[in-house]
């Protein structure tokens, strides 16, 4: 099922562009640090984002951004953050590899490969013990699948049926490695089966089939049957980060726009009725000055004072 | 003849023990392989029979008291009359057999 | 609250340094719902050391959770589940698996409140027994000198049933992680512990003997060690004050560098390895505050040998300190030689195996 209603399904495409126009505005910049974005894969954030309630709570790896920005994250203070300045959520402190607004239902993001999967099965426990409402979804790459932490916190979520949603998007390549040259499973939706995890792969360009899928298993997890795998199958238009080379030819990578997840659901819209030359207008206007905003308060903020190094350590 | 028993050595690295229980009063006659006392060591427990009649006189550690390895527990002896000693120095050591549990 | 020293009139129970441990976590988590404790085997079997019997009977399933053999998991799970609300003690069975656990402890446990700006924290303890006892090279280390670097992540080690009690109380009131590092050789030694509740505070070490010629700083089951050599040393009249550090992050630097500035020489003494060991630590922080004026200060380290430790009972008694090693090296510092004799491992003959 694609958003339930027309203001979602709107919102939804307005979050992908969003996205889209976020990170290249930080992209085009000088100072723009050391930056995984999510060009191509904006329907696997925000499909999943979709079907978050506010008591959920989402853990990502380091390509957070897009996430972020699903979640429904204040652009500006997203963009202070990874500008490094002191009005970012994490006060600077973090940057994008550690973004987190616990309160918006960020539990954050960590930087290092399936770090922040068994971080997550804790969260989930933490939710089951206290009988609390809302779920808990970590969302990592391919590049997480061979980690053994994925593994044993498959294991024991399966064990005691934590209320915890692992998302696998599969962009296919860990950086240059493709990913059938690292990981033996046909399908990587096969890793949860081991587990007697219920699980699905599926077309991570195509929102509505995201957020279907996320929405089922998300439904399951509410109701107390435990855990749920999902498996987005994504390309990613850019190369692994800002500061990696990128290891697709100029043909493949032309082709590759024509599969963009933001057209493609664009045009679904605009079959459906929902979307016409002029609504699309004012939702590019809404994300230009969103992010216009969102740069000049980033810009106007002040980095944090040097004596910062010495707090929030114990 | 008096005897003592004394804390057996037990597995490495136990120094001192807790007596648990003693499975008979002033007075009581044990026969061989009955239970005399229960010891706890930091992890198990132990259980001191009689490897030989005897009967219990005097009771050197109370239950829940603690007693180094090879240091007296109990005084016992063969006959219901025989009088106490003033030390244990002259006392040999009763034939126990012990199961740790 | 009670003072580290039992005082003379204070009431104690002598207990083993297991029951210690149980009657800390008990009152903790009677007084707190949300405490939870995960670890192999502590449910129903009790622990491999008994050190947590009772606590399933009385707790449950809920609170006291057998995991798989999985330390990666186990610490994330306890370092997510106490970010979210559950504070959570993690039991490592034997310190050399903790390694395992090293991703979660160190990149985000220590690192949450930091990276997060303040947003979140992870009340999280890791429990683990470090120590050598016949179980070989790969269950006999000691690794806390690793951790002591670590922004972020508090590290005690108890030496005694009463601070296995006070510490791990105090451990599970910090709002962020902490390592307590016990010792498979302290399990089979009671002692006393005040019967009224109360803590020990994380960062105080404590003298256990007073003396006036030598400084000794150890922790764990060394400082048994350590008393035992200053009874040896006692009967040649060299009198060593011994000090239980208990706290190796932070350090209680204050304490140590006070009997120094009495004595004029430092010994520091540890079961792990002497590089980058706690002692490298404690020997250089005492030399920066002395600075001009601990000029004459004469400083040795004692440790393992730069050896695995094997399981092989002579290998293993010739790796690891003993008294008689100690005393030598204190003897050897007291007389004036070299601290760099004490380091220097093609020296052992100086040292007597025991």
């Amino acid at each position: 099922m694609s958003p339930s209603n027309h203001a979602a399904a709107i919102g939804a495409l307005r979050t992908m562009m969003l996205i889209r126009a976020f990170e290249a505005t930080l992209a085009r910049r000088r100072d723009h640090g050391f930056q995984l974005l999510s060009a191509g894969e904006e329907a696997v954030a925000v499909g999943l984002c979709g079907v978050l309630a506010d008591d959920d709570q989402l853990l990502t790896s380091g390509r957070s951004i897009a996430p972020a920005l699903a979640r429904g994250l204040e652009p500006a203070r997203v963009m202070a953050e990874l500008l490094g300045k002191a009005t970012g959520f994490n006060k600077g402190k973090g940057g994008r590899g550690h973004l987190a607004a616990p309160q918006n239902g960020f539990f954050g993001a960590h930087a290092v490969v399936g770090g922040n999967i068994s971080i997550a099965a804790g969260v989930a426990l933490s939710r089951q013990l206290a009988a609390a409402p809302g779920i808990v979804a970590v969302l990592f790459g391919d590049g997480a699948c061979g980690a053994g932490a994925l593994h044993e916190s498959l294991n024991i979520a399966a064990i005691w049926k934590l209320p915890l949603l692992f998302v696998c998007n599969n962009n296919q390549l860990s950086v240059a490695t493709p990913r059938t040259a690292a990981l033996a499973p046909k399908l990587l939706s096969d890793l949860a089966h081991a587990f007697g995890v219920p699980s699905r792969t599926v077309d991570g360009m195509d929102l509505s089939e995201v957020a279907c899928a996320a929405g089922e298993a998300v439904a399951g997890i509410r109701a107390g049957q435990g855990p749920a795998f999902i498996e987005c199958i994504s390309e990613r238009f850019g190369s692994h980060s800002t500061t990696a080379r990128e290891t697709r030819s100029q043909v493949d990578l032309r082709a590759l726009r024509s599969r963009c997840p933001i057209a493609r659901y664009d045009a679904s819209l605009r079959a459906a009725g929902l979307l016409d030359d002029a609504r699309f207008q004012e939702l590019e206007e809404e994300v230009t000055t969103i992010i216009a905003r969102a740069v000049d308060f980033a810009e106007a903020s002040k980095t944090p004072d040097a004596t910062e190094v010495l707090t929030d350590v114990l | 003849m008096i005897y003592q028993i004394s804390v057996p050595g037990l597995v490495a690295d136990v120094e001192e023990i807790r007596v648990l229980e003693w499975h008979g009063c002033i007075g009581h006659e044990f026969d061989a392989g009955d239970l005399i006392v229960e010891l706890e060591t930091h992890k198990a427990l132990v259980e001191v029979r009689a490897g030989q009649r005897g009967i219990l006189r005097q009771i050197l550690v109370e239950e829940g008291n603690w007693q180094k390895i090879g240091f007296p527990l109990c005084l016992m002896t063969d006959t219901a009359g025989e009088p106490l000693p003033d030390s244990v120095e002259s006392a040999g050591d009763l034939l126990v057999a012990f199961e740790i549990t | 609250m009670f003072s580290e020293m039992p005082k003379e009139n204070d009431a104690t129970v002598k207990m083993y340094f297991r029951e210690a441990i149980i009657r800390a976590l008990r009152e903790e988590m009677r007084d707190d719902p949300n405490i939870v404790l995960l670890g192999q085997d502590i449910g129903a079997f009790g622990g491999s050391y008994r050190e947590f019997d009772g606590l399933y009977g009385e707790f449950g399933p809920r609170r006291v959770r057998d995991m798989p053999v999985a330390e990666a998991a186990m610490v994330g799970v306890g370092v997510g589940a106490a970010a979210a609300g559950h504070r959570s003690v993690v039991s490592i069975t034997y310190m050399d698996f903790l390694m395992l656990g090293f991703d979660p402890l160190i990149n985000y446990a220590a690192k949450l409140r930091y990276k997060t700006g303040g947003q979140l924290n992870a009340p999280v303890v890791v429990k683990t027994t470090a120590g050598a006892r016949g179980q070989g090279v790969a269950h006999s280390q000691c690794l806390e000198a690793w951790l002591m670097s670590v922004p972020g992540l508090k590290v005690v080690a108890p030496s005694t049933p009463a601070d296995a009690y006070g510490l791990l109380k105090a451990a599970l009131r910090e709002t962020g992680p902490v390592v307590y590092v016990d010792h498979k050789r302290l399990f089979p030694i009671p002692g006393d512990v005040p019967i009224a509740e109360g803590i020990t505070r994380i960062g105080h070490a404590a003298i256990r003997r007073v003396g006036v010629d030598l400084t000794i700083t150890t922790h764990s089951f060394m400082t048994r060690v350590a008393l035992e050599a200053a009874e040896l040393l006692a009967a040649e009249n060299i009198s060593a004050e011994v000090i239980d550090l208990r706290s190796l992050a932070p350090l209680d630097m204050d304490t140590v560098t006070a009997s120094v500035r009495r004595t004029g020489i430092l010994l520091t003494l540890e079961e792990g390895q002497m590089t980058c060991g706690v002692g490298a630590e404690v020997a250089t922080r005492v030399r920066e505050r002395l600075g001009p004026a601990g000029s004459a200060l004469r400083t040795g380290r004692l440790g393992a040998l730069p050896v695995p430790v094997s399981s092989n009972p002579v290998l293993e008694a010739a790796c690891l300190p003993g008294a008689h090693r100690v005393a030598a090296a204190a003897r050897a510092l007291f007389v004036g030689a070299a601290a760099e004799v004490l380091a220097d491992t093609s020296t052992t003959h100086l040292w007597s195996t025991s």
